[in-house]
Order: C-alpha cells, then sequence, then structure tokens
C-alpha cells in the first residue's frame, strides 16, 4: 500500500515531538529554579523584615507568619521617609526634566546643523562618558562651595544633570539621527520659528526616547550613594539611598531593624520597574535590538 | 537651521557640563600637582603625588584588587547572562518572567544589596552559613567577608548577582532581533545546540558582546559602594578599589590633592582599557 511509508515515521515524528517536549519542560523548570535562586535573597530579605530579630537570625527561610508590622513603624521613623521620598522626587524630577530639556535641544542642533564645531561638540559631549564620577568629585565639591550650592538641590541637580549630559546627548542625537528632517523643515517652511518647531515637532518626535532616558535618571538618582554623601549634609535634605545609608551606619542593628530600612529603600524602585518594565527592558535593550 | 540658532540650542547644555564636568577635570589635574589639604589652594609640588603613588603600597593593592574584580566580574557576569540568552531564546513561555525575576537586582540600590548580603554573609546567624550548615557543608564555611582569601570573591559575587540579568536582557534583545531565518538555516544545515552557537551566534551576538562587555568593564573599574558597604576596604586592603580610597584619601583623610592624583590615575586606567577593549571588539565586529 502507498500509506505503508507514512504508517512507519508517523510514530517516530510522534517520538521526537515528545523528546523535543520534554526537553523544553525540563530546560524550562531549570531556568525557573535559577530565576528562583536569584530572587532568593529578596525573598530573605523581605521575610526577615517582618520577624522578630531572634527569629530572623535563627530561621531566616521561614515565612513570616506572625508578621511584625512595627518593624516597618520603626524604619520608617527612623528613615524620615515620607521626608526623604519627597527629597528624592524633588531631585530626580528637576534632574530629569533639565536634562531632557538641555540635551534634545544640543542633539537636535548637533544632528541637523552639521558643521565641524557641532561635531567637536558632540564628540567632547561623548567623551564624558568615559569620565568616573569620582575623577570630577573633590573639585565638584569646591566649586560648589564657591557658588554657596553645597547642600542645596540646586547644586546636586546641576550636578547630575552635568554628569547625566553625556549619555543623554549620545541618546537623543543617536535617535534623531535615524529620523528624517522632513517634518521640522515642512514646519519651517509653514513660518514656525525656531522654539515652535522644537516645541512642536522636535519634542514629541523624541517622545519614545524621553521614557527611556527618564528611566536611567530615575534608576540613576533613586540608586546614587556618592554624590548625596558628599553634596547633601543636613538630615532634611537626604535621599532615600542615604537614608539607608545614614539610619543603618549610625546604629548597631538587629536583623529586626536592619532589613525594613533595606525594603523601604527598594521598594519605590520595584514598583517602578513592575509598572514600566516594558520600558525598563526596552531602555536596557537600546543598541542591541531592533 | 541657522549657526546662530545651532550655537543657542547647544549653549544650555554646553554650558552645564563646562561647569560641571570639564572644568572640575581640568581643575582635577591641576589638584594633582599640588598639596592642598581640605579645600583651600596648597602649594605646586610637581609630580610628588604621582611618585608617591607608585611607592604606596595601599593604592598599589588597591590597582590589583581592582583588575582582578574586574576580569572576574566581566568574564563571569557576561559567560553565565550569555548561556542564559541562549536558553532564555528558546522557550517563548517563560522568558518574560524569567527576565523580569533576573532584573530585579539591578533595580536595588549599592547600599541596600550591599547590608543585604553583609547579613547573608554574616558568620553569626547569616542565611548563607546556616544553608550550609542545613547542606552539610559545614567544613567549606569561611567568614565570607572577613577573610582575605574571599572577600574580594565575595563581593564581586554580588556584583554579579546584581547584573547578570541585565546582561542576559541585553544578549536576549539581540538574540531575539536576529533573522529567524537565519538561525533556521543554520538547523537544516545540521548545526544544532552547541554546534549553532559557536558557528552562527556567536557572530551574530557581536554587538550586544560589544555592549555588554563595555558596561561591565566600566561599572567594574569604578567599583565603590560595595566595598564601602560591606568591608570599607578591609580585612587588610583585601578589598580595597581605586574609588574607594580615592574617597578615603579625599574625604575621610581630607587629602584633596592625593585624591584627585589618584582620580586622575582611575581616569588614565579607564581610558586605556577602554580604548583598547573598543577597539578589539570593532575589530572583532567587522571581522566577523
Amino acid at each position: 500500500m502507498t500509506t505503508f511509508p507514512l504508517t512507519k515515521t508517523r510514530p517516530a515524528r510522534r517520538a521526537q515531538r515528545t523528546k523535543q517536549r520534554v526537553g523544553t519542560a525540563v530546560s524550562s523548570l531549570l531556568l525557573i529554579a535559577f530565576a528562583a535562586l536569584t530572587m532568593l535573597p529578596i525573598y530573605i530579605m523581605i521575610a526577615v523584615s517582618l520577624k522578630t530579630g531572634t527569629a530572623g537570625e535563627t530561621n531566616p527561610f521561614g515565612l513570616p507568619l506572625d508578621p511584625q508590622w512595627q518593624n516597618y513603624v520603626n524604619a520608617f521613623v527612623n528613615m524620615h521617609y515620607l521626608q526623604s521620598v519627597a527629597n528624592t522626587l524633588i531631585i530626580t524630577i528637576s534632574t530629569a526634566v533639565l536634562t531632557i530639556f538641555t540635551a534634545s535641544m544640543a542633539a537636535w542642533a548637533i544632528v541637523r546643523y552639521t558643521r565641524r564645531w557641532t561635531r567637536t561638540a558632540y564628540q567632547i559631549f561623548v567623551a564624558g562618558l568615559t569620565v568616573p564620577v569620582f575623577v570630577v568629585v573633590t573639585p565638584l565639591y569646591q566649586i560648589l562651595q564657591q557658588l554657596h550650592l553645597l547642600d542645596t538641590y540646586p547644586g546636586i541637580v546641576l550636578a547630575y544633570t552635568a554628569l547625566t549630559m553625556p549619555f543623554a546627548v549620545f541618546f537623543f542625537s543617536g535617535f534623531l539621527r535615524a529620523v528624517p528632517a522632513e517634518l521640522e523643515e515642512a514646519a519651517a517652511v509653514d513660518g514656525c520659528n525656531l522654539f515652535r518647531t522644537y516645541w512642536n515637532i522636535v519634542l514629541p518626535l523624541l517622545r519614545p526616547a524621553t521614557a527611556t532616558l527618564t528611566i536611567f535618571i530615575i534608576l540613576q538618582v533613586w540608586n546614587d550613594l556618592i554624590l548625596p554623601l558628599i553634596l547633601l549634609s543636613s538630615n532634611d535634605k537626604q535621599t532615600v539611598t542615604l537614608a539607608v545609608y545614614a539610619t543603618i551606619g549610625t546604629h548597631t542593628f538587629s536583623t529586626a531593624q536592619l532589613l525594613p530600612t533595606l525594603v523601604l529603600g527598594v521598594i519605590p524602585l520595584f514598583v517602578v520597574f513592575l509598572v514600566l518594565q516594558r520600558y525598563v527592558v526596552a531602555g536596557i535593550s537600546v543598541g542591541a535590538g531592533k | 537651521m541657522r549657526g546662530r540658532s545651532a550655537f543657542l540650542l547647544i549653549l544650555p547644555a554646553g554650558l552645564l557640563f563646562a561647569v560641571f564636568v570639564i572644568y572640575p577635570l581640568i581643575r582635577g589635574i591641576e589638584l594633582s600637582f599640588t598639596n592642598a589639604i581640605g579645600p583651600s589652594g596648597g602649594a605646586l609640588v610637581g609630580f610628588d603625588n604621582y611618585v608617591k603613588m607608585f611607592q604606596d603600597p595601599t593604592m598599589l593593592r588597591a590597582l590589583l584588587n581592582t583588575l582582578v574584580y574586574t576580569v572576574v566580574v566581566v568574564v563571569v557576569q557576561n559567560g553565565v547572562a550569555l548561556f542564559i540568552a541562549f536558553w532564555l531564546f528558546k522557550l517563548k513561555r517563560i522568558r518574560n518572567f524569567v527576565r523580569a525575576s533576573l532584573l530585579l537586582p539591578a533595580m536595588m540600590a549599592f547600599v541596600a544589596v550591599g547590608y543585604l548580603w553583609s547579613f547573608i554573609y554574616s558568620p553569626l546567624g547569616g542565611p548563607l552559613d546556616l544553608a550550609m550548615d542545613a547542606l552539610g557543608l559545614r567544613s567549606l564555611e569561611k567568614i565570607w567577608l572577613g577573610d582575605p582569601q574571599t572577600a574580594l570573591f565575595a563581593i564581586a559575587f554580588v556584583y554579579i548577582w546584581m547584573y547578570t540579568g541585565y546582561s542576559a536582557t541585553i544578549f536576549l534583545a539581540n538574540y531575539l532581533s536576529i533573522d529567524p531565518s537565519q538561525l533556521e538555516a543554520a538547523q537544516l544545515d545540521g548545526a544544532r545546540g552547541w554546534k549553532r552557537f559557536r558557528l552562527i551566534d556567536w557572530s551574530l551576538l557581536a554587538p550586544s558582546m560589544t555592549i555588554n562587555v563595555t558596561l561591565s568593564v566600566i561599572g567594574s573599574l569604578r567599583v565603590f559602594d560595595l566595598p564601602f558597604i560591606m568591608t570599607r576596604g578591609g580585612p587588610n586592603n583585601a578589598t580595597q578599589t581605586i574609588s574607594l580610597y580615592i574617597y578615603n584619601s579625599s574625604f575621610t583623610n581630607f587629602q584633596f590633592a592625593y585624591g584627585t592624583t589618584l582620580a586622575v590615575a582611575l581616569l588614565l586606567l579607564t581610558v586605556i582599557v577602554g580604548v583598547t577593549q573598543a577597539t578589539l571588539l570593532r575589530r572583532r565586529e567587522v571581522d566577523l
């Protein structure tokens, strides 16, 4: 019969498919186990933060069946949590706004007005990517002191903005280069002045790049210790990360005090990550995808 | 766009960058040739600080530690990340979940991570030792952060824990951007698994390799926060790094001149390593 060869291969093919499916299941399970192991320290952080000091030190792995919410109340008070969150928000938002406007304007000029001096300007900005913050931080401290900007919001915001500038200019320029200039030229023909063209055409065009850059700035400012440690000295201006450092650094701590402080320190960014995950992943993948 | 408009558009960014990055950079280089202590001036002393730096055993130790740390982090982090990305690429269903879990540590501040792992490594009721007790591995336990043999690697491990997911995300994005027909063609030619990876994927992943190696090199050459929080450079300078030593010189001992000298050395090191590695990786991208 003509169907003979088919009936012979069908079970073989089915066997192969089953084998493949088992393989996929096994490697999925292994990878999920690896992910769980990676998250184990985070689980321990949360579990122990809800236990009494002794329970945390004898059994850090178990579920916190008798959650000690009082731990959080204490940490909340010790860290001046609301004040610290508000301070960090002020610094982050100001840095993001200032960086986005100045860097996008510069990138627009660099990309659309190609002369030797704009190319040089671009190269100088980009060279800044290699400068470690420690190289400039000591003189920066002196300069801010001379300008009476030490221990002020404007001082630290200007420092963050300047230090983020290389990446921001680089990033916006790369994005703009991939976009044809037609829209902007049409706007100019229609009689839009420079400012209107920037505001109505260029800024909206840059929106996806702006979203990514904002996430980078949020991550950078929320997680940075060095600049707040050196440039901010008064307690009522400290950022969340500095509050974590200052609270833990000045006390002898039991786990019941240590871990809630850490959880409160990281929770805002965890929330940002869970809500904006897609943008965070897209931001990290810039340059490697598409 | 006219020249004057372009100039006005670049001016705010340029001014900020000039005042708060370029000027401090020049001032820093200038400062490194003085004997300034604290924020006020100081007299010119020529290359004294640089001579001192090359004879300073702490600085030489910090340089060695920083280089060892960088090599360990770059190799392990990118190796593991590449392996995970290769694996995840095939497993569509769990991809997003695994990626998100692995990325979570990178969202934490170094300060929080440093304190968390100090607790985990603690010899007094630390979860790591408790887990090893339970697995019958008590004989392998060390005072992880207190033993000069293990301290630097214990810190490197934490950094790798934080950023492997980040690197894997970049590799995975590169994988997802590859034209599937290229990989299918390779499969049909009989190149599967490891063989396909070696012959095909390795070269197609060159762009993400460049990004990942660059990021991990830059990140680990300037390592500061983790040793600052976890060991303060100890025990016996076993985890002293260049950035940490800069901080201690400038802001603990107020030797501003010496601190910036070390900083200039760090800048030179970063530029040399950066240029070498960029040249190598770019040549590789062209060759492939």
